[in-house]
């Protein structure tokens, strides 16, 4: 795999530059910086990487000289602007795979209205890491990006809610469950759990969603 | 030559469509960007229905205008940027002209608006006395601080924007020093709100900043004293004052 990282001097390249890598060890990685004294400290950090110094303009050229060889383009830029036009410029040299590392929440949407699929939020997980801690009463844990499923977790607190789990955990084919007691016993039954259980359900977002929508109501 | 204009702003819900509508309405302009500071009113919505661009800027905190004309610039694809404040009342599609045309006709590379008002009290009393004692060529300048500007698109990308209030004086000494042609234009009477006096201190401070700090870089101002005298200031600014001070 060809991998383009765009702006290897953000906080947020470092860690990307690591996991692909690690993801992809015998891959070419390039890795394309705008100023030279980064690019002398990030060939020492990343021997493995390619290193490239280009002006911000000659980015857009450099993508799209070299697009029939290239797999995946990921902007990790300190500007979001920057990355949205990095993004929108990939898109048009038909790039298959585009990933945004943003730094501001607010403007995932604009990438996502500008057709940008693989949008990663690196505050996303704040919400979901409070809401597992604090025991709220659902949390969405993880929606992957190139499959349409959904992993929540539901705290079951009333009766209401148990009986309606082991409904649709019954009828349905597309939804898996396992339960966790406050002690940490773990089972896959729910004919075993009770009050105070938490579930952690692993199915289509569709049906899962239904489920925590209902949850609410009970 | 295609011209983006680009729009700074913050909860100017009121400003911003007219804004948008008037900057597309003059000669060569393809995009307009609004670079919006975490706006919590509909700046955003009715900029996107207006056809403009939007982008938030990078940080959670308001990051200041810099880093907004920055985000701009970096969004842009016109061959000559345009930088205009989104709360001028009575902004026509003539003030984008006035500014680009001698970009266009290449008689400059770089252009500086003024307008018919007397120069502001941070320009008259901070910017052009700093302008005059380092930058004796750049004083001639009636705004040096207008936030009103033109210039190549590849220009923006040499220099380094100041975050805050210092930006513009910035660009006007970074694009001097890198010998970019610079005109000054009149671009007649413009209607916006005056900030407070109280507003201005922080607002002069940083002009100030941004003309020292140039100054010691070109060995103007000697480094041993900046490093004395201006950590002093600071240290005045933040309230950590020495012992025995009072």
């Amino acid at each position: 795999m060809r991998t383009v990282l765009i702006g290897g001097g953000s906080h947020s390249a470092y860690f990307a530059i690591n996991a692909v890598r690690e993801i992809d060890p015998y891959g070419r990685l390039v890795v394309i910086e705008f100023t030279s004294e980064k690019v002398d400290v990030l060939s020492r950090m990343f021997p493995f990487a390619e290193l490239i110094r280009l002006d911000i303009d000659e980015v857009d050229s450099y993508v799209r000289s070299n697009s029939s060889i290239i797999d995946v383009v990921i902007t990790a830029t300190e500007s979001d602007a920057l990355n949205l036009r990095y993004c929108k410029m990939s898109k048009e040299n038909a790039i298959p795979i585009i990933i945004s590392i943003i730094n501001n929440p607010l403007n995932a949407k604009i990438f996502a209205d500008e057709g940008i699929t693989y949008v990663i939020n690196p505050y996303d997980f704040i919400h979901r890491e409070l809401a597992e801690i604090l025991e709220a009463d659902v949390n969405i844990l993880y929606r992957f990006h190139k499959t349409d499923i959904l992993l929540a977790s539901i705290k079951i607190s009333k009766d209401a809610l148990l009986h309606y789990l082991r409904k649709e955990i019954g009828k349905s084919h597309d939804l898996s469950a396992i339960f966790v007691s406050k002690t940490g016993e773990v089972t896959n039954s729910i004919d075993k759990v009770g009050l105070g259980w938490k579930a952690y359900l692993i199915g289509t977002r569709l049906t899962v969603e239904q489920i925590l929508k209902n949850v609410r109501w009970l | 030559m295609d011209v983006s204009v680009i729009f700074p702003s913050k909860n100017r819900e009121c400003y911003i469509k007219r804004a948008v509508k008037t900057a597309f309405k003059a000669k060569h302009v393809t995009e307009v960007i609004v670079v919006d500071g975490g706006s919590r009113d509909r700046t955003i919505e009715l900029a996107k229905r207006m056809g403009a661009k939007v982008i938030v800027q990078s940080d959670l905190t308001y990051p200041g205008k810099g880093i907004a004309m920055r985000d701009g610039a970096y969004l842009s694809r016109g061959d000559v940027l345009v930088y205009l404040d989104v709360d001028i009342r009575n902004l026509t599609p003539d003030f984008v002209e006035k500014l680009t045309e001698p970009i266009i006709n290449g008689e400059a590379e770089f252009v500086k608006g003024c307008f018919e008002r007397a120069a502001g009290r941070v320009t008259e009393l901070v910017a052009k006395p700093l302008l005059r004692m380092f930058y004796p060529k750049l004083a001639r300048f009636k705004q040096p601080l207008s936030g009103e500007i033109a210039g190549l698109r590849k220009l923006f990308y040499k220099v380094n924007f100041e975050r805050g209030w210092g930006v513009d004086v910035g660009l006007l000494i970074d694009f001097y020093k890198l010998g970019v042609r610079i005109v000054e234009r009149d671009i007649g009477y413009k209607d916006h709100d005056m900030k407070p006096l109280y507003a201005l201190t922080d607002m002069a401070y940083e002009v100030a900043t941004a003309i020292l700090k140039r100054a010691v870089k070109d060995h103007i101002i000697d480094a041993q004293w900046a490093e004395r005298y201006l950590k002093d200031v600071k240290k005045l600014d933040f309230g950590e004052f020495e012992e025995g001070f009072a």
